[in-house]
């Protein structure tokens, strides 16, 4: 009894930190966005979000955000099948490499493709004289977005992947299953959950991206600014109305994206507790 | 000529040599344990058969024609892997219509070889269930019946029976003997317990350290162990150095060594008729083990400690009492030689082996 009593104090203390903690650093700030948003009445606000450039800004974060997803996706379910199904030398390495992009800095990463492909590279003759633009366009951006979400949906796989082992794989192969077979019909609904989860990751990240993005972006308005450099520059002009009005664009699409995030994982768990 | 066949296989893991020059023939039709402590090179045997591993060098070969090059697919084997590796997320049906379907089977003969498989193993009305929802014994069956499923010629088990507990594995055992016998398919399957490869096997094929020890029936093995491994690892052998001080058995070679199984030992209580009186040991129990169907004695001998097995329907023997020891036979390691050493006493009496 003694210590069911010494639990619901310490309950207590840990709910009220939680709480506390959440409301200093998230919702009042969130509040805090929406009341200045809405400062200029609804149709300021209204004004604000449709705005040429603010809506322009929008189709480009989705436009990027679903270019990382779709390469991400390809990429990470090729990396997490080859790490986890085969042995080869320098395994380790690429494993190691995947990370990467998490510990670099964003604006290292801008400055890395600047130099690759900027006008100080040798391949951007052959990029110029082709017509292809990279830096301050939406390749480069695209490019940017791809670096700071590579490792999301890898290493949602991963795990999945090692501890389903190879047997029910080679089960399928003995009996003449093809690879694609193999994957569709055996792989794919381990990793199911996994990597939508790793996907949903991925878009909360694309969509927020500033750092690299920036760097590549050259900053042309309705052309190569994405909603957060969108947001910055509209806060540099004192414009709070509009920085905010477009930041609950994106905390939109955060909730969004936090919601679906819910659902699927609660539909995974179900699905695991089926098959355990 | 056997149906399958492995000519001098050799394989490395990296630097492990794991398949040391085995040859290896197995008859049409015949149950065969690869029967060697972990680590021996047993399932990598198996793996190779089933076109799962590839060999550095020599020949496999099935119904007479080399299959190192042919996919494990167009072996014709069916393969039950160690934790039956079934698909978990399909349900029993689609498991064991898997290989049907990669076949591209009408759908309605699928149906009908699936229902016909459940039947045999007795597993009607689970189709629908995941493998999640079946006992263990319930999922080794569906494995095999999957493995069954697409008519193969060869069936090859992975420790079928390892991830079972003890009573129904007993069971299981018995089963799987059965259907094999009635379906009368070349069947290889990989053990570490001898028990099990005793029971269940024609045939017997050690291994150790990568190397084929011996092969032969069970009977075969048990009675001319072939090599000094062979001797000390089938039954539960203990080892001699001192043999030679047992009445009636003489030293063979001076480095020689004795492996003494608890079957060539009756332990006799003061007083019991003893046939060979004059030549049992004198020895004071030191531990009695009741294992519910039987009584292991343990005594010591000129400083062996040595079991023997005593019927429970026999009068009991107490820790610390005196009592006869009768030794029929040992085996004498000799170097690479093994001889089967019989108590001078015994005459050609009836016994078994």
């Amino acid at each position: 009894m003694g210590l069911r009593k010494e639990n619901k104090v310490l309950k207590i203390i840990l709910i009220s930190i939680s709480f506390i903690f959440l409301g200093i650093f998230l919702i009042l700030p969130l509040i805090y966005i929406i009341v200045t948003a809405l400062r200029d009445g609804i149709s300021g606000y209204v004004n604000a979000v449709s705005d040429e450039y603010a809506i322009k800004a929008a189709i480009l974060t989705i436009q990027a955000t679903v270019w990382a997803v779709i390469i991400n996706t390809i990429f990470g379910i090729s990396a997490a099948w080859l790490i986890t199904k085969y042995a080869f030398k320098g395994k380790k390495i690429l494993s190691t490499f995947i990370d990467l992009p998490v510990t670099v800095s964003p604006i290292i990463a801008g400055l890395i493709y600047v130099l690759t492909f900027g006008r100080q590279s040798s391949i951007y003759p052959f990029l110029d004289s082709h017509g292809i633009q990279i830096i301050f366009a939406v390749p480069g951006i695209v490019l940017a977005t791809i670096f700071v979400t590579f490792p999301f949906i890898s290493r949602e796989l991963i795990p999945v992947l090692t501890a389903q082992g190879t047997d029910e794989e080679e089960a399928a192969a003995i009996m003449g299953a093809g690879t694609f077979t193999i994957f569709k019909k055996v792989t794919f609904p381990h990793i199911k959950w996994a990597l939508l989860y790793g996907i949903v990751l991925c878009t909360a990240r694309a969509m927020g991206e500033f750092g690299a993005v920036s760097v590549l972006s050259g900053h042309l308005r309705g052309k190569t600014n994405t909603l957060p450099l969108y947001i910055e520059l509209l806060y540099q002009g004192y414009d709070f109305t509009g920085a905010f009005a477009a930041s609950s664009i994106l905390v939109v699409l955060a909730i969004v994206v936090l919601i679906l995030r819910l659902v699927i994982e609660k539909r995974g768990q179900k699905d695991l507790d089926l098959n355990k | 000529m056997g149906y399958v066949e492995l000519h001098d296989i050799n394989k490395h893991f990296k630097k492990f040599h794991a398949s040391k020059d085995i040859n290896i023939s197995i008859e049409k039709g015949k149950l065969v344990a690869l029967l060697g402590p972990s680590g021996s090179g047993k399932t990598t045997i198996l793996r190779m058969i089933a076109g799962l591993e590839q060999p550095d060098s020599g020949e496999i070969l099935i119904d007479g024609k080399v299959v190192n090059n042919t996919p494990g697919s167009e072996r014709g084997i069916g393969f039950v892997f160690q934790n039956y590796a079934l698909f978990r997320y399909m349900t029993v049906y689609d498991n064991i219509a898997f290989g049907l379907r990669v076949k591209k089977i009408p759908e309605e003969e699928i149906r009908d070889r699936v229902r016909e498989l459940l039947e045999l193993i007795n597993c009607e009305g689970l189709e629908k269930r995941f493998p999640s929802q079946l006992s263990g014994g319930q999922r080794q069956r569906v494995a095999f019946a999957r493995a069954l499923a697409p008519n193969p010629q060869i069936l090859l088990l992975d420790e079928p029976f390892a991830a079972i507990d003890a009573k129904v594995r007993l069971e299981l055992r018995t089963w799987l003997r059965e259907m094999i016998t009635k379906l009368n398919i070349t069947s290889i399957f990989v053990t570490h317990d001898q028990d099990e490869a005793i029971e269940v096997a024609d045939e017997i094929i050690v291994t150790n350290l990568g190397k084929v020890e011996q092969s032969g029936t069970p009977q075969e093995l048990y009675k001319n162990p072939a090599t000094p491994f062979v001797a000390q690892f089938i039954g539960h052998s203990v080892e001699v150095r001192n043999y030679e001080k047992f009445k009636h058995f003489n030293k063979q070679g001076e480095n020689s060594i004795a492996y003494l199984r608890p079957e060539f030992v009756s332990i006799f209580k003061k007083g019991e008729s003893v046939q060979f009186a004059n030549s049992a040991e004198e020895a004071i129990v030191e531990d009695t083990i009741f294992r519910g169907s039987n009584i292991e004695i343990r005594v010591r001998i000129h400083g062996n400690l040595i079991s023997a097995i005593r019927s429970i329907n026999e009068p009991e023997i107490r820790v610390g009492e005196l009592v006869d020891v009768f030794i029929y036979r040992l085996y004498v390691v000799d170097g690479e030689n093994v001889v089967l050493a019989t108590n001078d006493s015994i005459t050609d009496e009836d016994v078994v082996i």
